[in-house]
């Protein structure tokens, strides 16, 4: 699916990175503060930028190899990116933006075509518009489609939501993640830990030109403990769920989580629809007993699968259907004797989760 | 005003001569202007000077330094001598002259406005399988193209007002070297010749005056275009 490795080095005045990272995860994210060089080995990736030495290779191609003197320039790279700011040409209409790569291919290269394109991105009312006359949010769709239509082998994203007030993000992500499933291979860059693990739970840590690690989250996160850049990282998961029930009057809906079901706020969605809900880590408490006579109406019983332990607290993971975290104190761990197998309860207040798209 | 056939043949003249001028150095101003606003190389401040330097000079030194590089006798006029091709006296010469003068301000131009342009999309270009000539074709030239204009325009006036490059390099010939500066230079040096000059003056004022509204409504476009730029951001 995805065969991406990178072995480079280059300095550009106070910046010095040297980053190896072998990337085999068809969506991965690339987190790191911003200065980290994250947007510059995205644009190494992509062939905009020439590192001074090393290799790279995608799928079994070497783009970059400073011994034998190779180096693919962008344009023959098939490597899709998505800008911070869009970056549509202002000159052409939306409709010869998005054509813009499509018409380079040749007819066999191209995966899709502009209608289903334009429907999964809802832009049908903006084909004839100028990119002057488009709303941030529009801008970013379009480009998602120019990219996407250039039928790219791997599309990278540069802090494509950065530029974007929280409200427009919220109607970007579920297109994000619409591109994500139609099967093209992702690097998503953000210093945005929620954006990431609302895409993907594999991430890269990038800080001071350096890939700190790489892999599932939650190993990563135990690997480089000591950096600043995760130090206190605020976690979330993000869960899809099926809507089961609505009820308004009362103020909750009632959502299918694997095998459990699950009190929340009141959807948007309609029932049977399916519905993103996040919840951060700090907020899951965990009990060795169902606790009755309490408010918190979301006590889901699961198996721990492993506990990390951080500089201040512990992330424990726990199988409940699927796959959820909890943060809690290093203190608690010891005083329940909380251990690798142990069944527990994931204590989720029904006001504690939302929805990242609404 | 009735207009006697050598002041008709001057206007007519130094129109010539300013759109071959103009249209001459257009190709290679791009190609500078692309060069100077995209490109690091050594020794870019030395072609950055030299190129400028006909707006600084005394008009005569590039006029002298043609003579001698295109004249009969000269290192590529004797060149071009024996393929049948001569600068000398006669209004391709005027526009060579008229050319390399108004150079910088093209240059100038269009480098301005390329380096407006945001890298960012000729990157986006090229990672949407734009090979470097496709990009400069369909993103940088179309961008710059109101700029270009406004440099062209500006070449242009400057060509209808030059005298000391083109008096020194092909001299004062009625009817082929003898543009409209030269004409009222002419006309202020005969006895009587007091009316001929202010009529030519005032043609002078209508053709300059024109070029400048021209010029002055393809700027505001590029501020336009600018702005469209601005809320892109």
């Amino acid at each position: 699916m995805l065969d991406l490795d990178i072995h480079i080095r280059l300095k550009r005045g106070s910046f010095d990175g040297e980053m190896a990272v072998h990337i085999t995860e068809p969506v991965s994210g690339v987190f790191g503060h911003s200065g980290s060089g994250k947007t510059t080995l995205l644009h190494c990736i992509a062939g905009l930028v020439k590192p001074d030495s090393g290799l790279m290779s995608l799928n079994g191609e070497t783009l970059f190899d400073t011994e034998k003197g190779l180096f693919v320039p962008a344009h023959q790279r098939h490597i899709g990116l998505v800008f911070q700011d869009a970056q549509l040409f202002p000159h052409l209409s939306v409709r010869n933006n998005l054509l813009y790569g499509y018409q380079r291919l040749k007819p066999g290269q191209r995966r899709f075509e502009l209608d289903p394109v334009v429907e999964l991105l809802e832009i049908g009312p903006l084909l004839e518009r100028r990119p002057g006359q488009l709303s941030g949010g529009e801008k970013q769709r379009v480009a998602l489609g120019r990219a996407l239509l250039y039928s790219p082998q791997l599309l990278l994203f540069d802090e494509p939501l950065a530029a974007l007030d929280d409200r427009l993000k919220k109607q970007i992500l579920p297109f994000l993640r619409r591109v994500r499933d139609v099967g093209i291979p992702m690097l998503y860059i953000s210093h945005s830990m929620d954006e990431i693990l609302y895409l993907t739970d594999t991430v890269t840590l990038v800080e001071h030109g350096r890939i700190l690690a790489h892999g599932r989250y939650l190993d990563v996160l135990g690997q480089a403990d000591s950096s600043e850049l995760v130090d206190g990282l605020d976690l979330r998961n993000v869960w899809e769920v099926t809507l089961l029930e609505n009820n308004h009057e009362q103020g909750y809906s009632v959502a299918a989580l694997g095998q459990e079901r699950l009190i929340l706020p009141p959807a948007s969605a309609v029932v049977g629809e399916v519905a993103i809900v996040s919840v951060r880590a700090a907020q899951i408490a965990l009990s060795r007993k169902r606790i009755e006579g309490i408010t918190i109406q979301n006590q889901l019983p699961g198996k721990i699968l492993r506990i990390i332990h951080r500089r201040h607290g512990a992330l424990v993971e726990i199988d409940v259907g699927v796959v959820v975290v909890a943060e809690v104190n290093g203190k608690t761990v010891e005083d329940l004797n909380l251990c690798k197998g142990d069944k527990v309860y994931c204590l989720i207040k029904a006001q504690s989760l939302d929805y990242p798209e609404s | 005003m009735t207009l006697t056939q050598d002041e008709i043949s001057a206007v007519v003249l130094s129109i010539k001569v300013a759109t071959w001028a103009t249209l001459l150095s257009c190709p290679f101003a791009i190609a500078i202007g692309w060069v100077l606003a995209r490109k690091k190389f050594p020794g870019k401040p030395i072609v950055d000077a030299l190129i400028h330097l006909p707006l600084v000079l005394p008009p005569v030194v590039p006029g002298y330094l043609l003579l001698l590089l295109f004249g009969n006798q000269g290192v590529i006029g004797h060149w071009l001598n024996e393929l049948g091709i001569s600068f000398m006296f006669n209004w391709k010469g005027a526009a060579l002259a008229s050319a390399v003068m108004s150079f910088p301000l093209i240059v100038r131009s269009v480098r301005l406005s390329m380096s407006l342009i945001d890298p960012r999309l000729e990157g986006a270009a090229s990672t949407l399988g734009a090979a470097p000539l496709a990009v400069f074709f369909s993103v940088t030239l179309p961008l710059a193209l109101p700029g270009i204009f406004a440099g062209l325009i500006l070449g242009f006036s400057r060509c209808l007002g030059e005298f000391g490059a083109t008096i020194t390099f092909v001299g004062n010939i009625a009817g082929e070297t003898r543009t409209l500066p030269l004409a009222i230079y002419t006309a202020s040096h005969v006895p009587d010749g007091d009316a001929e000059a202010l009529r030519l003056i005032v043609l002078s004022i209508v053709i300059s005056l024109s070029a400048l509204f021209f010029s002055d409504l393809l700027t505001r476009r590029v501020e336009g275009h600018l702005g469209l730029r601005a809320t892109d951001a």
